[in-house]
C-alpha cells in the first residue's frame, strides 16, 4: 500500500498542500501547531472516511473557503486509484462527498480501497481509557479489512437510534410494545455481523500481540480476549426489555463490547503498571498492521504521529524495527531526537510550518 | 438583501419549500417564472393546480389514481393473487418498467422510522392486511427498501402475513445493498424480482 500523491485544499490549517511521497520511511518534522497532527488525520480520513479525531466534520474546514478538499493517488497490489473526499459547508453542518476513481461512493464504501495503520499519543491511553476507545481500536481495524463492516457498523447505529427512539415511545405510551419486535430482529441480525467480526479479529491479534509484548516486555505474558453480548443475543435482548423501557436505551448488543488485556493473567488495566501498559499498546498495534498485511497480502501505511518521543528506548526500538520491514511509513516529531541516525539516513525529511511542508533533503 | 415586491418573495418562499431547492435556486427560479411569457406560467399553474384537483391516491392499493381505483388496479389482466409491497408510488413504476411483475401493488408512502414517529398504523399496514385476508392474496412480495428501515418493515410485514398463511417473499439477488429501489437500473430489478426469496 503506498500513498503516491497528498493534496490539501483548505484543509484545516493547509489553505493548499500538494506533495509527491515517497515509499519507504518519510519523516515529518516541525514545532508544536504546525499541522504536523492535521496532515496524519487526513490521511488517516482516506482510510476511515471520516475523521480519527474530529468530533464535527466543520471542524476540519479551514479559514480560506466554506469548503475543503483532500486528494490523493495511492497504490494498491499495484493499482493505482485517485481518492477524494470532499467537504462542503451548508449552515452548521459539513456536507462530505467521497470519491473513488471519479465515481461517487458512499462513505461505508471508501474504507478497504487504502488501508493505515494510525498510532497517535491518544492510543498510549488505549488500556487506561474507557471500553469506547478500544472498540474504536477493533473498528478501525476491520472497516479496513472486512468488507461489509463498515455498512453493518452505521448500520447498527442507525438500529440503536430507532430501537432507543421507539422505547421513550413505547415508555411515553405514544407507541405499541409489539413494535419493538423487528428492531430486535434487526439488532440481533445486524449485531451478530459485526460480532463475528470482532471475535475473529481478536482472535487473530492475540499471538501476534503476545509475542512482540513478550519480546520487548521481557517475556511478560500478553493475552487478550474479546468481551461480546452473551452468546444467545436473541434472548439476552428480549429479558433485558423491562429495564430497556425503564432507561429508555438498548443494554445490550455491541455497543457495550469490550476487549480486555491480561498482564501475566492479571487485567491490565488495574494491574499493570504505566510501562507495561504502553509497551501493551505498542505491541497491539503492531499486531494490527500485521493482522492488515496477513488479510489484505500488503502492509498498510504506517501512520506514527508523535509516538517516537513518548516511548522509551526499548519499545521504541520494537517499534522501529517495525518500520524497517519495508512497508511505508509517515512519522511526524517536533524533532529527529528519537530517531536513530541510520533511519534519518535513509528516510525522506520533510519540514511542517505553518500549514507549509518543504522537503529537506 | 433588499426587498421584493410582495408576489415575488411569496413564489420564492413556495419554491424554495420544494424538495432539493435552497433559497438561490428559488430566486432564480422565481425570476425566471417572471422572465418567460404569460401563457407559460399560466400553464404551469393550471398544471399543478389539475394535479391536486384530478390525482389522488387509489382506494385499494394506494398508488396515485385518477379516480377512485389506479391504471393497475382497475385492469382485468392483473394476478390479483399476488401483492407487491413498496415504499412510494415512484418504485411502482421502477418495478413496472421491468415488465416482470404481473400482480397489484401496495404502496406504504413511507417506512417503519420510530425516530420520525411513524409506525406501522402510518403505512396502512392494517388495510394491507385486511385486504390479504379478504382478497385471497397468495403471495405478498416485500419489495422495501435494503436500508434499515427497508429491512425493519420488511420483517414486520413477513410476522403481521406469515399467521394468515400468506407466502411472504423479498427480492433478493441483485438489489444495490443499502440502495434505493427508485435508483436501481431495470436489469438489476428484473433479475431481483425474478429470484426473489422466502424469508
Ligand atoms: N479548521 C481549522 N482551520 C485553521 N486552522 C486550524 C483548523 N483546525 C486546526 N487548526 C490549526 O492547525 C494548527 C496545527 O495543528 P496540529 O494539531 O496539526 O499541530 P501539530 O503540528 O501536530 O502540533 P503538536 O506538535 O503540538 O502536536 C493548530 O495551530 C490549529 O489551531
Ligand atoms: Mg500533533
Ligand atoms: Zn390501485
Amino acid at each position: 500500500m503506498l500513498l503516491r500523491r497528498l493534496l490539501l485544499r483548505n484543509h484545516r490549517n493547509y489553505a493548499h498542500l500538494d506533495i509527491s511521497m515517497e515509499p519507504g520511511v518519510n519523516v515529518f518534522l516541525g514545532a508544536n501547531g504546525q499541522g504536523k497532527t492535521n496532515l496524519l488525520e487526513s490521511v488517516a480520513m482516506l482510510a476511515l472516511s471520516a475523521s480519527p479525531r474530529a468530533r464535527r466534520e466543520v471542524e476540519l474546514v479551514g479559514p480560506v473557503a466554506a469548503a475543503s478538499r483532500i486528494e490523493a493517488e495511492v497504490e494498491s497490489s499495484g493499482r493505482r486509484m485517485e481518492l477524494v473526499i470532499a467537504l462542503n459547508v451548508e449552515g452548521e453542518r459539513a456536507r462530505r462527498t467521497i470519491e473513488v476513481d471519479g465515481a461517487r461512493r458512499r462513505a461505508v464504501d471508501l474504507p478497504g480501497h487504502f488501508r493505515v495503520t494510525l498510532f497517535w499519543p491518544d492510543d498510549l491511553g488505549l488500556i487506561k481509557a474507557g471500553p469506547d476507545q478500544r472498540r474504536r481500536f477493533l473498528n478501525q481495524l476491520l472497516v479496513q479489512v472486512q468488507p461489509g463492516y463498515a455498512r453493518a457498523l452505521s448500520g447498527l447505529r442507525r438500529i440503536l437510534e430507532q430501537r432507543n427512539s421507539l422505547l421513550k415511545r413505547i415508555a411515553a405510551g405514544e407507541a405499541a410494545a409489539d413494535q419493538l419486535d423487528v428492531w430486535n430482529a434487526e439488532l440481533v441480525r445486524v449485531g451478530t455481523e459485526v460480532v463475528d467480526a470482532r471475535a475473529s479479529a481478536v482472535n487473530e491479534l492475540a499471538p501476534e500481540a503476545a509475542r512482540c509484548h513478550a519480546e520487548i516486555g521481557s517475556g511478560e505474558r500478553l493475552e487478550i480476549q474479546y468481551l461480546g453480548p452473551p452468546e444467545d443475543m436473541a434472548a439476552a435482548v428480549h429479558n433485558s426489555l423491562a429495564e430497556d423501557l425503564r432507561r429508555g436505551s438498548t443494554s445490550i448488543g455491541p455497543h457495550r463490547d469490550d476487549l480486555r488485556v491480561l498482564l501475566g493473567g492479571q487485567d491490565a488495566r488495574g494491574y499493570g503498571s504505566q510501562g507495561q501498559q504502553r509497551t501493551a499498546v505498542v505491541s497491539l498495534k503492531l499486531a494490527e498492521a500485521d493482522l492488515v498485511a496477513r488479510r489484505t497480502g500488503e502492509r498498510p501505511v504506517l501512520l506514527l504521529d508523535d509516538v517516537l518521543s513518548e516511548l522509551d528506548l526499548e519499545r521504541r526500538g520494537a517499534l522501529l524495527r517495525h518500520v524497517g520491514g519495508g512497508g511505508q511509513v509517515v512519522i511526524t516529531s517536533v524533532d529527529v531526537g528519537p530517531f536513530p541516525p541510520d533511519l534519518i539516513a535513509n528516510a525522506s525529511i520533510w519540514n511542517v510550518e505553518a500549514g507549509q511542508i518543504k522537503a529537506c533533503g | 438583501m433588499p426587498q421584493l415586491p410582495e408576489p415575488l418573495e411569496r413564489l420564492v418562499q413556495e419554491l424554495s419549500r420544494l424538495p432539493g431547492v435552497g433559497p438561490k435556486t428559488a430566486q432564480r427560479l422565481a425570476f425566471h417564472l417572471l422572465r418567460a411569457d404569460r401563457q407559460r406560467a399560466e400553464s404551469l399553474a393550471q398544471a399543478i393546480a389539475d394535479v391536486k384537483a384530478r390525482i389522488g391516491y387509489c382506494e385499494r392499493c394506494y398508488n396515485i389514481a385518477e379516480g377512485s381505483l389506479c391504471a393497475i388496479c382497475s385492469s382485468p389482466r392483473r394476478d390479483a393473487s399476488v401483492i407487491c409491497v413498496v415504499e412510494s408510488a415512484l418504485d411502482v413504476l421502477a418495478v413496472e418498467r421491468t415488465a416482470e411483475f404481473n400482480g397489484l401493488y401496495f404502496v406504504l408512502h413511507g417506512v417503519i422510522s420510530p425516530i420520525d414517529g411513524i409506525g406501522p398504523d402510518q403505512i396502512h399496514v392494517p388495510q394491507l392486511l385486511e385486504r390479504a385476508r379478504e382478497e385471497g392474496v397468495e403471495e405478498v412480495i416485500v419489495a422495501t427498501d435494503a436500508d434499515i428501515e427497508g429491512e425493519a418493515t420488511a420483517v414486520y410485514l413477513q410476522r403481521a402475513l406469515a399467521p394468515l398463511g400468506i407466502k411472504v417473499t423479498r427480492p433478493a439477488h441483485g438489489l444495490p445493498v443499502g440502495g434505493d429501489l427508485e435508483y436501481a437500473d431495470e436489469l438489476t430489478l428484473a433479475r431481483a424480482m425474478a429470484g426473489r426469496r422466502s424469508f
